[in-house]
């Protein structure tokens, strides 16, 4: 204790000196701190913006429905997934999907239907927020649409617009009906984009004599649990249907987002060693100052062991000091970041790409981790950089110590 | 028309065009689309006369089925698929090589539906949304009224002698009756998906028995057979035809046709989309 | 005098300055690489993006762009294309028609997206001809030849040598069908890509679609320098309305990538203000730090009469001289670094243990950094007038140091 407390006499001799170096660790501190949340929230982001549109963490589907999206290939008992999801309290919106035409005065195209429960749908997922006009579906069947923006506009399709259907229903028999456009999607991936037009659960089962088939459920915690105990979860017993995970699913978007994650750590290194120099090149500094010093107390006789072992307890008061001030600014930053975050539509509008919409808004993401690897960092690097003049002055004769300029 | 739930393969994402029912794009020769939709038959084909003719000749023969003036008939299509099977009752008329039109008669569901080709644009009139919507080029692919053929082989035009040589592979008997069998090998250049098509029709009328096509592997892609000879609107023709593809064999289209009638007095206009409203 | 007073004076204590040094330099190298790395990320994003489709500034039918429809084409693109060639920055021009189509084989039909190129042009632009697995890619003569996807031929069953026919309306409406044949696959492990792409040699395209000689539905202009496209833009479009064409920046023809590239661009610039302030701060405590340890010789200075004036003179150009100095460094190590990532590349997936099957452009696994002459310059000048600025500071402190006290 006395030791400490006369480390701690000893740092605050030289007011100025400790200043700026207190300065120094205590921002380099507080700035890795942010820009590693920055970093590790920007994945996160990625991921999320991946997974939480429509996409969610995990999906089901009945048996070889992905090879060739048979109608016939439906899951055959939906109700068991969506109980273990909710006793779970894991989000779950079940779709059924069918080919078909859709047709707007002279125009027409093929497009993907979706069958899905509004009310689900936005609560588990965001596609309801992704609207570039309109509305989302009701919770009410109502004849009501929802096209994606590239179908829409090579229909020439506005809300209130009246569309044609025309499908080759569950039967065999042929399924046409007139629906009014209540909302066009936003850039949400190609797929969607170009194909979809969404339509109530109960409007889909009318128009293609489904009997209600159920041919994906997406589960979607919202990153509050890892995608692999989804998976576990929500999967009954002796079902024969397909769990898969986004990373399975979207195969090429997880690649993407592995590839992206490797970019943001070399630039979170590059970070690192520009604080990490700063910081030594401060601490330096600060030490060799003291050269003279070390001269005057080896003259007076202290072992050179004394002097460094000494030297080296000040710099790690004077950095844990100076990192938890740090951590403390960090992580205020942090949480401002996390809370309010970057609106990165300021510089970027809206847009998708490979299939992801991304969330505007850029947010910080908190993490043990995120604290405490600059911080160990910070400490280590300034500890050492102290000792390494302090070594060589205690190697130094006291008269040349105290010359030494 | 509709293209659809069926067995559709995949097409998650692409433009417009969707991809549609595979393996099924029967580009058949006129003269077996033209039986399917039994329009244009001529009475070119009263002599029965023995002769002895070239391959080719055959062909133009079974191809002169085609070169009508009009027709107007009724027929049952009944669709097998592995998950349903239902029977559409259709009438139809043509006029020419590319004028035709087709009314659904039962069931109920579905009465009323017509279909309007002219040239190469099919227009389709919904009655239960009172609607007429064209059809766009990339639904051109996907299945006619759930059945085994597609929009496409619809509008196909003749061009059998265009597009193959002709080479007489087999004559004799077969399942007891003689017949002559017919290799046709697609031309270099030649718009035809198939590796080789062989035609077996009877010696002594002429009449088409069986089609069968193959693709570039020269492996079975589907087989479409003509049976039930007798009058049918006052000429001696198969009244029966079924299209089965060869990756499903338990599945087919079967068309019957009950009346049929030729020559008759039909104005352009008939084929108007105004009429194929009405 | 001043001159050699203050560079006597820096090195008169060599480890000061060379910590001060190390500071603006590595400082300087470390902005300079992570600068030049998240360039080069989207320079080649949008590289091989601008070269495999239309350009950096692409020339369509006024109608175009709000729906592409084949009949809204440029009848005939020759006497235009001759002129933009002349231009400088152009590196060349690329005629494309874009359309859709049916595409059947003998197993079955897929609705696709076909692309009419001139294979000789192509073969020096797009990244896709590097991308063919099996058979060749397009060449001028090739006729009906065609090159489709990897994951097309898996359904249709195609090979080298397989027939193909094409089925789609042409300019008039009118369905219209032509047989191909497949030359080779290509595969860039984008499934909108492999799955859906057709290109075909654009001769061939024009007497499927209907088009006179010349005719296309894109223009595309590929640059020397995607710097120039707002220049050459400006100098396209007098001529381009002669011919009632309209004038696009690629970033209206892939709105996806341009807003991509403006997001990643949007956060690099964060990251890198954040960066840059790490490193001012890094410079402003050393070079503090160096003056204020120096209180004593400035009071000896002026205890013999040196006037403040020279004093300040002095200590500025020793700032100038160890941020020159400094910034050399960093420019050296710096720039020798980032143009060792610009030409040799860094391949990522290297540092997976597991394959990773991201191939071909849509994401490049290799890293390259893109090093500008006015990055470099700019970065130089903040780094240069901050040191100067930063040295200000503590100047002011030591001119009016106290005489007695720090002497004492």
């Amino acid at each position: 204790m006395n030791v400490l407390r006369h480390a701690w006499r000893n740092i605050w001799r030289n007011k100025r000196r400790t200043g700026i170096t207190l300065a120094a660790v205590t921002l380099n501190t507080a700035i890795l701190i942010m820009v590693y949340a920055l970093m590790d929230g920007m994945i996160k982001h990625t991921v999320h913006s991946a997974t939480n549109v429509v996409i969610g963490e995990v999906q089901a589907h009945g048996e070889g429905y992905r090879e060739d999206l048979s109608f016939y290939k439906s899951l055959p008992d939906p109700e068991a997934f969506l109980e273990k999801a909710a006793a779970n309290n894991i989000g779950a919106a079940p779709r059924s999907y069918g080919f078909g035409l859709v047709s707007v005065g002279s125009k027409s195209a093929g497009a993907l239907f979706w069958g899905i429960d509004p009310a689900l749908e936005r609560e588990v997922f965001d596609l309801d927020e992704n609207l570039q006009s309109g509305r989302f579906l009701l919770e009410k069947p109502e004849q009501g649409i929802v096209l994606g923006k590239k179908l829409a506009r090579s229909l020439h399709a506005k809300v209130g617009s009246e569309i044609i259907v025309v499908v080759q229903a569950a039967d065999g028999s042929l399924g046409n009906e007139l629906y009014t456009v209540t909302g066009i999607l936003k850039s949400v991936g190609d797929y969607i984009d170009r194909g979809a037009a969404i339509l109530h659960q109960d409007d889909f089962r009318e128009l293609f004599v489904s009997g209600g088939r159920i041919h994906e459920i997406a589960f979607n915690s919202r990153g509050k649990i890892p995608v692999e105990e989804v998976a576990a979860m929500v999967t009954p017993a002796n079902q024969e249907a397909e769990v898969r995970t986004w990373r399975e699913l979207v195969p090429m978007l997880n690649d993407m987002v592995r590839l992206f994650d490797t970019v943001i750590w070399i630039f979170g290194a590059i970070f690192f060693l520009a604080a990490g120099l700063g910081v030594m090149n401060t601490m330096l500094m600060a030490t060799y100052e003291r050269i003279r010093e070390f001269g005057i107390l080896k003259a007076i006789g202290t072992s050179p062991w004394r002097i460094v072992s000494n030297m080296a307890l000040e710099a790690l008061v004077l950095s844990v000091t100076a990192a938890a001030v740090g951590l403390i600014l960090g992580l205020l930053g942090t949480y401002y970041l996390s809370a309010v975050g970057i609106d990165t539509s300021l510089f970027a509008g809206e847009f998708s790409f490979s299939g992801v919409a991304f969330d505007p808004i850029w947010r910080a993401a908190f993490s043990v981790e995120a604290a405490v690897v600059p911080m160990v960092v910070m400490c280590v690097i300034c500890t050492i950089a102290s000792l390494y003049p302090a070594v060589i002055a205690a190697r130094l004769d006291p008269v040349r110590a105290i010359h030494h300029v | 028309m509709a293209q659809g739930v069926g067995d559709s393969p995949p097409c998650e994402s692409q433009p417009v065009s969707l991809s549609l029912r595979p393996a099924l794009g029967f580009k058949i020769t006129a003269c077996l689309i033209t039986l399917l939709l039994a329009l244009l038959f001529t009475p070119t084909m009263a002599r029965a006369e023995q002769q002895v003719l070239t391959p080719k000749e055959i062909l133009d023969r079974v191809d002169d089925l085609v070169r009508g003036d009009s027709s107007h008939g009724k027929m049952t299509m009944t669709i097998t698929t592995a998950h349903w099977k239902r029977s559409l009752t259709i009438e139809g008329w043509s006029k020419g090589k590319d004028k035709s039109l087709m009314r659904i008669l039962a069931p109920k569901k579905e009465k009323g539906t017509a279909t309007l080709r002219s040239g190469n644009n099919i227009w389709n009139f919904l009655p239960k949304v009172k609607r007429v919507i064209k059809l766009p080029s990339s639904m051109m692919a996907s299945s006619w009224m759930g059945s085994h053929f597609t929009n496409d082989d619809l509008v196909k035009e003749s061009r059998m002698a265009d597009d193959y040589d002709f080479e007489l592979t087999f004559e004799g008997d077969k399942d007891g009756q003689p017949v002559v069998e017919i290799t046709c090998i697609p031309r270099e250049d030649a718009a035809v998906v198939w590796g080789k098509v062989i035609v077996t029709v009877k010696k002594n009328d002429y009449l088409p028995l069986e089609v069968r096509y193959y693709d570039e592997d020269l492996i079975l892609a589907r087989t479409m057979t003509f049976e039930d000879v007798g009058p049918l609107g006052g000429r001696i023709l198969p009244r029966r035809f079924i299209a089965v593809p060869a990756d499903k064999p338990r599945e087919s289209t079967l068309i019957v046709y009950e009346e049929m009638a030729f020559d008759l007095e039909l104005d352009d206009d008939f084929f108007s989309l105004r009429s194929l409203q009405r | 005098m001043i001159v050699r007073l203050a560079w006597r004076s820096i090195w008169r204590n060599r480890r000061r300055t060379l910590i001060t040094v190390s500071s603006i330099g590595l400082g300087l190298t470390c902005a300079i690489f992570f600068i030049a790395m998240a360039d080069g990320v989207y320079v080649q994003l949008i590289n091989d993006a601008v070269r495999m489709q239309a350009g950096h500034v692409t020339l369509e039918h006024p109608e175009y762009r709000d729906a592409p429809a084949i009949d809204l084409y440029l009848p005939d693109t020759r006497a235009l294309r001759t002129q933009i060639e002349k231009m400088i920055n152009v590196e060349r021009t690329k005629l494309l028609i874009l359309g859709q189509g049916v595409a059947k084989s003998g197993v079955g039909t897929v609705g696709v997206s076909v692309m009419g190129v001139e294979p000789s042009v192509e073969a020096k632009t797009s990244p896709l001809v590097n991308n063919i697995i099996s058979g060749r890619y397009l060449e001028d003569t090739d006729g009906s030849l065609i090159v489709v996807g990897s994951k097309l031929a898996d359904r249709l069953h195609l090979k080298k040598g397989k027939k193909l026919v094409l089925t789609t309306n042409d300019v008039s409406g009118a369905l219209t069908e032509e047989l191909c044949r497949v030359a080779g696959i290509f595969e860039t492990g984008v499934d909108e890509i492999d799955g859906y792409l057709i290109q075909a040699p654009i001769s061939f395209l024009r007497k499927l679609y209907g088009f006179p000689p010349g005719g296309a539905t894109q223009l595309g202009v590929v640059l020397k320098k995607a710097s120039a496209q707002r220049k050459v833009i400006k100098w396209i479009q007098p001529i381009a309305r002669e011919n009632s064409f309209s004038v696009y920046p690629w970033q209206n023809v892939m709105p996806e990538l341009a807003s991509y590239i403006k997001l990643d661009r949007g956060s690099n610039l964060i990251l890198q203000a954040i960066l840059l302030f790490l490193i001012l701060f890094t410079i402003f405590n050393t070079i503090s730090m160096s003056v204020l340890e120096r209180n004593k010789e400035f009071a000896v200075l002026k205890a013999i009469g040196t006037q403040s004036f020279h004093m300040r003179a002095q200590l500025i150009l020793e700032s100038v001289f160890i941020g020159l100095i400094g910034c050399f460094l960093g420019l050296l190590v710096g720039g020798l670094a980032s143009y060792a990532l610009q030409i040799w590349g860094f391949d990522i997936t290297s540092l997976y243990s597991d394959e990773i099957s991201i191939s071909g452009f849509a994401v490049s696994p290799i890293i390259h950094a893109k090093l500008s002459g006015s990055m470099l310059f700019w970065l130089v000048g903040i780094v240069m007038g901050a040191t100067l600025l930063l040295s200000l500071i503590p100047m002011r402190r030591a001119t009016n140091v106290n005489i007695a006290e720090t002497l004492r």
